[in-house]
């Protein structure tokens, strides 16, 4: 298995992709409402750059489409749902360390929460 | 209802012009998406018309960038813009001294300042640095763009040696067919370059200059790709020694000629009156 250091950082996209998806199997729009949730609004994934994203996370592997399909009378055949893969997962642990890290740095260094070692 | 099915119609067909891959792919779950957030904008009374001129404007960038990464891989066509950005601005740094030897040397002369002088020096430069930099780069550093998580690259038209190389050669001769043209009396080059008056600038023979010029640099570029990517891979620099040669010689072209106008400048730079 790949470690941590052997990952390449994700993109911003991509991360919030893989975090959308890292609890339940997302269809496009499920995707794309998850990751405004998650950020609290502040980010809106377009059609486009979601939809590149997941071709070329398709492509390395990091998703997969899901066979899961609710009744056909409630929605319909198009919608295809994605899942997170095993190596989707580790990328995404492996960005969330990274994450925690600079996170500890900044706590090391008074820069968070809201203490700033100097005057702003 | 009836705007509802312009629409989706309407977008319907600009997901047409994504490629035939990503298209059967992706093609209708994207339609399904859009049709959920029309209904969404719809419910919740949203701005409509703001919603669909913004999903039209980013699923048409989209289409672009995706087109962008089939001629090209993402981490080299990222690198490449980033290299192109570079060129700007390094032909913009080594031509400011011969600018300021200009203002300052000529100041008293009643002249009009050479604009094209000095954006032919600048395209001379951008040409060798955009081509000699991804080289250097590739010689001297890892790759530098790992924010891209796909981890294989396709070997495209570009990154064949053989096929750039060919593309590249096709690119350097595509302009011989103008004075070929020219020759048999199907097209008049010095009509074409200095319109129909030769006395008064001719903005569009300029701008046809310009994009003339830039088919040996695409030619440059593409032809040392190949180069690129082996040395990044820790490979030879003399790995594709077709590829090379013809990097080469398109940079020694840059090169002389913009030594040539250095040359031939030196003495209005200097200050030298009626130098031309």
């Amino acid at each position: 298995m790949a470690t941590e250091n052997q990952i390449p950082p994700l993109t911003p996209a991509v991360f919030h992709i893989l975090l959308a998806l890292s609890t339940e199997e997302r269809h496009g729009y499920g995707i794309m409402k998850q990751v405004e949730k998650d950020s609290q609004g502040k980010v809106s994934m377009g059609a486009g750059t979601l939809y590149g994203s997941l071709k070329r996370m398709l492509d390395s592997g990091l998703v997969k489409e899901s066979d899961k399909r609710v009744d056909p009378e409630m929605d319909d055949e198009r919608r295809i749902y994605y899942q997170i893969t095993g190596a989707g997962a580790t990328a995404l642990a492996a960005e969330l360390a990274r994450y925690q890290r600079i996170v500890t740095i900044a706590q090391q260094r008074k820069l968070y929460p809201k203490t700033f070692a100097y005057d702003v | 209802m009836y705007e509802q099915e312009i629409v989706q119609t309407l977008y319907k067909k600009l997901l047409a012009l994504y490629p035939q891959t990503f298209k059967e792919q992706l093609g209708e779950s994207m339609e399904r998406t859009f049709q959920d957030l029309w209904k969404e904008k719809r419910q919740t009374k949203k701005d409509l018309f703001g919603f669909v001129l913004w999903t039209f404007i980013e699923t048409a960038i989209g289409i672009f960038k995706e087109y962008l990464l089939l001629i090209s891989p993402g981490v080299i066509m990222q690198t490449t813009l980033k290299t192109l950005g570079s060129s700007t601005f390094i032909g913009l740094l080594l031509i400011l001294p011969f600018i300021i030897m200009e203002v300052v040397n000529r100041r008293n002369f009643n002249e009009d300042f050479p604009v094209v002088l000095f954006f032919a020096m600048w395209l001379n430069l951008f040409a060798v640095s955009s081509i000699l930099l991804p080289i250097v780069q590739g010689k001297w550093t890892s790759n530098p763009d790992m924010a891209n998580p796909v981890p294989t690259q396709k070997n495209t038209l570009l990154t064949n040696p053989k096929s750039a190389a060919l593309i590249s050669v096709v690119l350097i001769l595509a302009p011989g067919i103008l004075p070929l043209l020219n020759s048999v009396d199907w097209l008049s080059l010095d009509r074409l370059f200095n319109g129909p008056n030769p006395e008064v600038e001719y903005l569009p023979g300029l701008f046809m200059t310009v994009g003339l010029t830039l088919f040996p640099i695409a030619a440059g570029i593409i032809a040392g790709r190949p180069v690129v990517s082996t040395l990044r891979a820790g490979g030879s620099l003399f790995a594709h020694p077709i590829n090379l040669l013809i990097v080469v010689f398109i940079l020694s072209t840059f090169a002389i000629g913009f030594a040539n106008l250095i040359i031939d400048q030196w003495p209005c730079f200097i200050g030298v009156p009626k130098c031309d």
